[in-house]
């Protein structure tokens, strides 16, 4: 479904964010993905999308050529592929519908988004996708009000609301505490097991990846250090991918402030 | 212990750059240069106290003021004048923020094209603009009006896109990643969360308009301005006086009106 | 908390919020918009009209008429209009500072604050045009009647700037300074002062700015600068020679707002910390993923 062909990103400053990565992934998998900050983790989602221009090589996602795309196939890619954001990228002064109904920005007239009148077909999307997540009594609730998880539903709703193919989690976790990250790491696997949705998470710690992940993929610095499954990570591979040996600190990690991850670079 | 001896280097205060030096001397010079060129006369600050004028703007004779004729119709025609060229300035004013500011333009032309044709427009004094229109359009609340317009739109774009620029880019990264058009995602993600400043500025600028329509007058343009003028030239200074306590009661009552409203609004 | 499949026990959708308070807003307004464009008359007809006269001005508007008007002492006009609002500026600066700091609730009294702050209100609701009006059969036509109308009325904006700026302050430096037993002034120029220096020195070159383009107007009613200049080559139909005015003035105010801006930019970037910057950089980092 996803193939990534020897991709390397750098950015206008000189930055090489990926290093001729490597990366095949199949329909329906739920990937993974893990390293330390500035690692790459941000930049390979996005370069999925094309929300950051790959420097070379090739990616074809779902059979359609991605790099140097032009901006209607880039379009149409995305209206296929949901993305989560780490701070939720919600529009807080409205309403939780109204946010949601975003995810259907691609799949109606300009005209129509532009002066706010969605068919009944779109509003019945998103509908759904909030009965999915469950918040479905905060329709009308302005989004600013909502908890953290909350929110992230409503992100994850404007996701479903796509009916998306893939779904890309940029570390959907790292602002809310463990309990509500564990709820919001179980939707995400709901939706990839029972709507069969590729699904690909960047995460910060290795402890909810060994629990809600099967594939693994670390990196480091860019480049691709570990492909495989999770049940086979060792202390090894957490130096490679980490720099260091794994403390016991590293599996507890839910002991950390999430806070420090927001605004570091990825 | 008390031994203060110092035993380490001290640091050598840094000397002040001959530079500041220099420009402090050359801006002095030239306040100098200025100052004559303007015939500074400090005996104006004592003088202007004991000069013979200021009987001329008393008694005030509100039988004349306070007549339909003379102050309400003139104060009516200003209003008229404030509302339309508020409304077509501001309505204007919102594609130009948008095309003007960098986080929501379209493409590089458009933004270098606004940009540019807003800073002539603004480096133009805006009673400039209501002489011109006033000799093109003839005398009338219709040349007040579009000057106005002018001055709105300028007012407005220099305050909104500054807003905008400023505006939290994250709900626009998802309406994009979701495949949205440009205008469409615009107006999603940005318009929400910018668009009660928008108001609070139009309500600004409004009573911007109705004081700026008292100086738009003495151009010939329009509203109680006209009648200001025409006193002006009879010297009915007592007349103007009577005219200009009635019209900023009402400035400030509208004043006290839109700070509440704007503060309900940010 | 229910989670995906978890449809057994489905939330009821909640009601759509009622919207007709909307037009309760939006009629009013409609209203008043329709009532003016009546009151003026304003028709499709003379809509149509006014591009058309302005238009065939505009073309008499080119080429403009630079030598006649340097001629006619043009430039000199222009640079009085600088000195009027450079005095002009200087003038509300200096005076303004002051009282700024009596205006503050932080610093002084109510009963010394209070009519100070009335002060700054009443001279800022008089435009410097009318102001210039009442000066002039005082001090007569001429350049002073303009820089006195501007100084006046900067004296009230600047003083509102400069005041809500000591309002902002952190109070710790001031407390700083009592604590080590200074006095009350040496709480102002040590503990006060240096925080709001640039933002207040950053004001007063930005109303130089806008004086710059008021000096230019108040010319238009004889209190010096390049306005009278325009005024009468208007009058004339000169429109040649109006354009090149125009230009003339354009190119000073934008030379002034660069100059200006970049002035501004570089006493804001000394002395603040980088609180904004730093969000800035946290969301542009969010956005692209580079670390800076």
């Amino acid at each position: 479904m996803i193939k990534i062909e020897r991709v390397s990103v750098t950015y206008p400053g000189g930055v090489e964010a990926l290093r001729n990565v490597d990366i095949e992934i199949d329909e329906g998998e739920f990937v993974v993905i893990v390293g330390l900050s500035g690692a790459g983790k941000s930049t390979l989602l996005r370069v999925l999308n094309g929300l950051v221009p790959a420097t070379s090589g090739s990616i074809l996602v779902d059979g359609t050529e991605v790099v140097n795309a032009n901006s209607q196939t880039l379009r149409q890619v995305r209206s296929k592929t949901g993305m989560i954001f780490q701070t939720f990228n919600l529009v807080n002064r409205t309403t939780v519908l109204n946010n949601v109904l975003m995810g259907r920005l691609a799949s109606v007239p300009s005209w129509r988004s532009t002066l706010g009148l969605w068919p009944s077909e779109d509003k019945e999307a998103a509908m759904l996708a909030l009965e999915r997540v469950g918040i479905i009594d905060k329709t009308y609730v302005r989004a600013s009000n909502l908890s953290g998880g909350q929110q992230q539903r409503v992100g994850i709703a404007r996701a479903l609301a796509q009916e998306p193919s893939l779904m890309l989690a940029d570390e959907p976790v790292a602002a809310l505490d463990p309990v509500t990250s564990r709820q919001v790491m179980g939707d995400l696997q709901k939706i990839n097991r029972e709507l069969g949705i590729t699904t690909l998470v960047n995460l910060h710690f290795l402890d909810l990846a060994k629990e809600y992940g099967k594939r693994l993929i670390g990196l480091r610095d860019g480049v691709l250090v570990y492909d495989g499954d999770i049940g086979d990570v060792t202390d090894e591979t957490f130096r490679e991918i980490y720099g260091r040996a794994i403390t016991s600190e590293d599996l507890h990690a839910m002991n950390e402030e999430p806070q420090q991850s927001i605004g570091n670079g990825k | 212990m008390n031994d203060y001896t110092s035993t380490s280097k001290r640091p050598v205060k840094p000397k002040p750059r001959a530079r500041s030096f220099f420009i402090a001397l050359v801006l002095l010079a030239l306040t100098f240069w200025a100052a004559i060129k303007v015939s500074f006369d400090i005996s104006t600050f004592w003088e202007v106290w004991t000069n013979p004028i200021w009987s001329m703007f008393w008694p005030i004779p509100w039988d004349w003021v306070f007549t339909k004729e003379n102050t309400f119709d003139p104060l009516i025609e200003t209003l008229q004048i404030a509302i339309t060229s508020t409304l077509v300035g501001c309505l204007l004013a919102l594609p130009i923020s948008f095309a003007m500011s960098s986080l929501t333009t379209p493409n590089k032309v458009i933004y270098f094209i606004s940009k540019t044709v807003m800073n002539l427009v603004r480096a133009v004094p805006d009673l400039f603009w209501a002489k011109l229109l006033v000799t093109a359009i003839g005398i009338g609340a219709f040349a007040g009006a579009w000057s106005l317009t002018i001055f709105s739109l300028a007012v407005m774009v220099k305050l909104f896109s500054e807003t905008v620029d400023a505006a939290d880019p994250r709900p626009l990264e998802a309406a994009r990643s979701s495949g949205a058009r440009h205008l469409p995602a615009v107006k999603a993600g940005v318009l929400p969360t910018v668009f009660p400043s928008y108001v609070a500025y139009s309500l600004y600028i409004f009573e911007l308009n109705i004081r700026a329509s008292v100086v738009l007058g003495l151009v010939g343009a329009g509203g109680v301005g006209r009648v200001i003028e025409t006193q002006r030239q009879f010297f009915r200074f007592d007349r103007i006086l009577g005219m200009l306590v009635i019209i900023f009661g009402i400035v400030w009552v509208i004043e006290q009106i839109s700070v509440s409203l704007r503060k309900r609004l940010v | 908390m229910e989670t995906l499949s978890d449809t057994s026990t489905l939330a009821k959708r909640p009601p759509a919020p009622k919207t007709i308070h909307r037009w309760f807003i939006a009629i009013p307004f409609l209203v008043a918009i329709v009532w003016s464009l009546i009151g003026l008359n304003i028709t499709l007809s003379r809509l149509l009209d006014a591009p058309g006269d302005a238009w065939s001005i505009l073309r008499q508007m080119v080429p403009p008429a630079f030598g006649e008007v340097y001629e006619r002492g043009a430039v000199g006009k222009i640079f009085e209009s600088v000195y009027i609002a450079w005095i002009g500026t200087i003038i509300g600066a200096f005076v303004s500072l002051p009282l700024a700091f009596l205006a503050a609730h932080n610093v002084a009294p109510i009963w010394i604050r209070s009519p100070i702050r009335q002060l700054f209100n009443a001279i800022r609701a008089v435009p410097e045009l009318i102001l210039a009006v009442i000066l002039i059969p005082v001090t007569g036509l001429g350049a002073w009647a303009g820089t006195i109308a501007i100084g006046l009325h900067s004296i009230g904006t600047l003083g509102k700037w400069a005041c809500e700026s000591i309002e902002d302050i952190d109070e710790g430096p001031v407390e700083a300074t009592r604590a080590c037993g200074g006095k009350w002034v040496s709480g102002m120029r040590w503990g006060v002062l240096p925080q709001v220096m640039p933002v207040i020195s950053s004001y007063w070159l930005f109303r130089f700015e806008i004086n710059v383009r008021a000096s230019a107007v108040l010319g238009m009613i004889g209190a010096g600068g390049v306005g009278s200049e325009l005024v009468s080559q208007l009058s004339f139909r000169n429109f040649p020679a109006a354009s090149a005015v125009l230009i003339m003035t354009m190119a000073v105010v934008l030379t002034i707002d660069t100059i200006s801006a970049a002035v501004r930019r570089r006493i804001i970037k000394g002395a603040v910390t980088t609180d904004e910057d730093s969000r800035t950089l946290a969301a542009i980092t969010d956005l692209t993923g580079i670390r800076s």
